[in-house]
């Protein structure tokens, strides 16, 4: 109990100092996964839009396959990725093991599929009389798109959210790709890994608080955003 | 040079076909009621004159040029055509940028915007709505700010699904009196689908009767002049020519009023053939004296003192059998009746 009061009480002062070592792993952590959750948003949201609004042969086989990589390991993404990037493989020479790029790569593997079936979702439950009234008002299919984006926008950014959630809380990738080195691919949660080793809990508990906020304020606009769906939806 | 020709379109639905039109020639500048019951297919017509859907069988010319069903030519037919829908829906933001929105993809400058927005606003008389929030208008106050959102555009043919429906009396007269005005005014085509023989109906200079997703040449079949004999107690007595009573609400028709037309919807008229008590409305007894098929339907003239046409479906048809002298008790539930008067 001793324990766990000291280590609560330390980390605060130590967040409340500001610490620089601290601060630097919280920012190598946001911008890994706002980089991450930016580029997977610029690929998962056109794609579950036209997955959404397109009738093809396959198309059922395709939702059953992005929600079963909903599901996927980040220690596999971590060991698929690697197979790519390391020394000996086929990107080897771009040097990208152990950087924030690497990690980037990942992340992205991993949330594309959070995006693209919580976008799908956001807009199939969206009133078909939007797209109606839309071309029937003269608007073009791109016109329509926007229009649809446009109705669709708190579902399409609790898909986001959601996303940001995932990698910012996630540790197989970073440790697989990043390698945890200090001041450049150690993140909150690769951080928190090795102080739990070195059996030093106070940097860990202060991570950890810190995580947490991060988790209270993303699933506060989470659930937000998904209020905002349920009453545009009605 | 016709609006529309229709040419042996169908519309299928997997295996149920919704729509089957032999020929339908539409005049520009003209007011026309789309008419017929539920699942009859007037939302399936309005959605092909309108070009939002796609016809599976047929040739479809649209003020003389033939309609090629490919996305960037539909999309060069719906520049001319607005449907307005059953129940419309509103876009996010203001009223005005609802009205805006269709103004803005045909790239109409800012300061025409302004203007024909301030008039259409004005003609539906909805100024004062212009900066609420859309989504948040009473469903009067959406149809007519949808009614707005479409004329703004200045269609050549302005479509309505059902444009009273789930509207107060007040909202309709207001609809009413536009659509009226924009066709008299500014010589706009109208087409409209309606369930009943309503006050619409006089507005209409042409009736289309939709049956089973086939036109039909029955338009002015269960009309009838009546006059009204006595009221009391929420109830009047109206006469038909001849010896024929129907006893009906009357809050159908103002005080006053003696003269009327009826309508009975001969889908909404029940065959007994059996001692059944159905509860409300009238029962009129007669003889059958006409037996035909109609899409899929079979059509019985009764000999009732006043002659009525009703509506079998065929498997109730094969049940029953009846044949050309049989005697028939004929239902008319109070929903049947409309009235049209001056």
């Amino acid at each position: 109990m001793d324990l766990l009061f000291d280590s609560v009480s330390s980390a605060f002062i130590l967040l409340l100092s500001f610490d620089r070592e601290l601060l630097e792993i919280v920012l190598v952590s946001l911008n890994v996964s706002f980089a991450a959750t930016i580029i997977a948003s610029v690929i998962g949201i056109p794609s579950g839009f036209l997955i959404a609004h397109s009738t093809f042969a396959g198309k059922r086989i395709v939702l059953t396959m992005l929600n079963t990589l909903l599901a996927l390991p980040t220690v596999v993404i971590g060991l698929l990725v690697y197979s790519f990037v390391s020394r000996r493989a086929i990107l080897g020479p771009l040097d990208l093991l152990y950087t924030q790029k690497a990690i980037v790569i990942g992340q992205v593997i991993l949330i594309i599929p959070v995006i693209t079936t919580l976008t799908i979702a956001a807009i199939s439950r969206l009133d078909q009389r939007y797209r109606m009234t839309a071309l029937t008002l003269g608007a073009n299919r791109v016109q329509m798109a926007v229009v649809i984006m446009k109705e669709a926008k708190y579902g399409i950014c609790a898909a986001v959210i959601a996303a940001f959630g995932r990698v910012i809380a996630e540790v197989g990738i970073s440790m697989m790709l990043g390698g945890n080195v200090k001041g450049f691919t150690r993140t909150m949660t690769t951080a928190m890994a090795l102080e739990y080793d070195k059996g030093e809990f106070v940097l860990a508990v202060a991570l950890g608080i810190t995580l947490m906020t991060f988790a209270l304020v993303i699933n506060a606009l989470f659930h937000f955003f998904q209020g905002r769906t349920h009453s545009e939806s009605v | 040079m016709n609006l529309y020709e229709l040419n042996n379109v169908t519309r299928t639905h997997g295996d149920r076909t919704v729509l089957n039109i032999d020929s339908l020639s539409i005049i520009p500048g003209k007011i026309y009621s789309l008419i017929g019951p539920n699942g009859a297919g007037k939302t399936s017509l309005l959605k092909l004159l309108s070009f939002l859907d796609v016809p599976t069988g047929g040739t479809i010319n649209f003020m003389g040029r033939p309609v090629v069903f490919s996305d960037r030519n539909l999309y060069s037919f719906r520049r001319d055509v607005v449907l307005l829908d059953q129940n419309p829906i509103m876009f996010s933001g203001s009223v005005w940028s609802n009205i805006e929105f269709g103004l803005k993809v045909r790239k109409v400058s800012s300061a025409a915007r302004k203007k024909r927005i301030e008039e259409v606003l004005e003609l539906v008389g909805m100024e004062r709505f212009a900066h609420y929030e859309a989504q948040g208008l009473s469903g009067g106050e959406t149809k007519r700010v949808a009614l707005a959102r479409a004329l703004v555009l200045e269609p050549k043919v302005l479509l309505c699904d059902e444009p009273t429906a789930n509207v107060d009396n007040e909202n309709q007269e207001i609809i009413l009196e536009i659509i009226k005005k924009v066709n008299r005014v500014d010589d706009r085509s109208i087409i409209f689908s309606t369930h009943y023989l309503s006050q619409w109906q006089r507005l209409a200079d042409h009736t289309l009767l939709l049956q089973n997703g086939a036109l039909s040449d029955l338009v002015n079949e269960n009309i009838f002049k009546v006059t009204v004999t006595g009221r009391s107690a929420g109830e009047m007595i109206c006469q038909f020519s001849g010896q024929t009573y129907m006893s009906l609400p009357s809050h159908l028709l103002p005080d006053g009023v003696v003269r009327a037309k009826i309508h009975v919807d001969p889908f909404r008229v029940a065959c007994l053939f059996d001692a059944e008590n159905p509860g409300d409305g009238n029962i009129l007894t007669g003889h059958i004296v006409e037996l035909s098929q109609q899409s899929g339907n079979v059509r019985l003239l009764v000999d009732a003192g006043i002659k009525l046409g009703v509506y079998l479906v065929m498997a109730k048809y094969h049940h029953l059998r009846p044949g050309i002298g049989d005697r028939v008790r004929l239902h008319i539930p109070h929903e049947a009746v409309t009235f049209t008067y001056r």
